[in-house]
């Protein structure tokens, strides 16, 4: 068994900003992903990032994901494995891994859990057709390989990554038939919407699809406008000939390992999904284990960054490692955060934090 | 189908990767996966639901959600959305659980 101060479990923006201040306290860390890349999904964004310039504003995704692994160069106490799948977190700290069909343990002093999230999927009929995608892989496959999807496509949902996603179709070459939204309101940022609109692109609140229509593959979907008690009007459906349908109905953060280390658990909407309890420092209620980004959480990946960069000075404390500039760091990624957290979307991780806070146990709608 | 051109990104030409599909060579090009490359080839039905045989296509092509397993090389139940397409690879489509011989 290989032991290291620290395993971070995930490479994405949140496990390599960790990373980073856990490195500059001068701890070890073994940094592991399951793709063959590091970076996360900023990878394939294309799209350049609003804030300040500590938030990396104005800069594509992927150039982002290039910075932050600039910045870990110099380490040398980081190990970095790819393609090496975690599959199973014990509360002695033990890591079991697949790495290229071989199984390995590594043990760790601390583990910051930086898992990420998973897309969510939407109840109609023969939704399991091929043609039928989440967002987030329409834009893998796009943007990460120059593969289309199709040629005509239906988004369903408009929040920002709906919103983007169907951009990001269009810059491909890919026809954008419609967005459809449920709720009588665009789900995502305005600046996202309008560049939509103005492409002529139209976005159908109080719309639902209803069913795919397809022998082996996706040819057209049905869509039904909904009233404001979220049932369907008769009459109302509509057919749309399209051979890609994208579902963007939101994230979950990914669970699984700290549901299986047996941390105190809570169900919180507006976080996505099911999160562990943690206190201010990102611990959970085992002490060794700390959590970071979309999976204690959905936001962007903005804030996933400053809650990895926190979570690192945070784990340096706790291993009595403080890094040397703890206070002043701190103070400024609370202070980064709580700035994100102040825009028009953060009010939802606001109430869900405070929920989380409140630590009762009982399920919540 | 490969994008051509793209007001951001750049695909420049890469190396043809020959692998086998249901029996025939078919080809990709180097740092595809084996769903891009068969995407790319208009081939979206990659394995049929154990009970129903529904075809089934990948939907999150980051290694979540298990419906783009395949047989590769054998070995049934690989994630084809994350594993990268080698040269000679024999992938097929998976219609069960996966039978390891």
């Amino acid at each position: 068994m290989i032991h290291k101060d620290l395993i971070i479990i995930g490479g994405g923006p949140s496990g390599l900003s960790a990373a980073k201040t856990a490195l500059e306290s001068g701890i070890s860390v073994l940094i592991l992903e399951r793709s063959n890349h590091l970076g996360g999904q900023l990878v394939k964004q294309t799209h350049k990032f609003f804030g300040s310039k500590e938030q990396y504003a104005k800069t594509r995704g992927y150039d982002i994901a290039q910075k932050l692994l600039l910045d870990l160069k110099h380490f040398e106490n980081l190990t970095i494995k790819t393609e090496s799948t975690v599959v199973g977190l014990y509360s002695d700290n033990v890591v079991t891994v697949l790495s290229a069909d071989k199984y390995e343990r590594y043990q760790a002093k601390a583990i910051i859990v930086a898992a990420g999230a998973s897309e969510k999927f939407l109840a109609f009929e023969n939704n399991d057709l091929p043609g039928i995608y989440g967002a987030g892989a329409i834009q893998t496959l796009m943007n990460l390989y120059g593969v289309l999807p199709g040629k005509e496509a239906v988004m369903v949902g408009s929040g920002n990554i709906g919103l983007i996603v169907s951009y990001q179709l269009i810059q491909a070459g890919v026809k954008v038939k419609a967005i459809i939204e449920a709720s009588s309101k665009i789900g995502g940022y305005k600046v996202h919407a309008s560049k939509i609109a103005r492409l002529g692109i139209p976005i159908l609140t109080s719309t639902t699809i209803k069913k795919a229509i397809g022998e082996t593959k996706l040819e057209s979907i049905e869509i039904v406008l909904l009233d404001e008690n979220w049932k369907e009007i008769e009459g109302t459906s509509k057919n749309i000939k399209v051979d890609t349908l994208c579902i963007s109905v939101g994230l979950t953060p990914m669970h699984q390992l700290i549901s299986m280390i047996g941390a105190e658990m809570k169900f919180v909407s507006e976080l996505g999904g099911f999160v562990p309890i943690i206190n201010e420092h990102h611990q959970t209620s085992i002490n060794s284990v700390f959590i970071c980004g979309d999976a204690i959480g959905i936001e962007e990946a903005s804030s996933a960054m400053m809650e990895g960069y926190l979570t690192g000075l945070y784990v340096s404390k706790y291993l009595k490692h403080e890094h040397p500039e703890y206070e002043k760091e701190t103070i400024k990624y609370e202070k980064q955060l709580s700035m994100l957290r102040d825009g028009p979307f953060g009010s939802k991780t606001k109430v869900g934090l405070q929920k989380l806070k409140e630590g009762n146990l009982h399920v919540e709608s | 189908m490969r994008i051509d051109k793209h007001p951001i990104l750049e695909f420049p030409k890469k190396n043809e990767v020959f692998f086998m599909f249901e029996g025939e060579q078919v080809s990709g090009y180097e740092g595809d996966t084996i769903a891009s490359a068969l995407h790319a080839l208009d081939v979206k039905i990659l394995s049929y639901s154990i009970k129903e045989h529904r075809p089934r296509g990948f939907y999150c092509a980051i290694g979540n959600c298990a419906s783009c397993k395949m047989i590769v090389n054998g070995i049934p139940n690989v994630k084809t959305c994350i594993t990268p397409l080698t040269t000679g690879m024999v992938v097929e489509r998976q219609k069960n659980k996966g039978v390891i011989k």
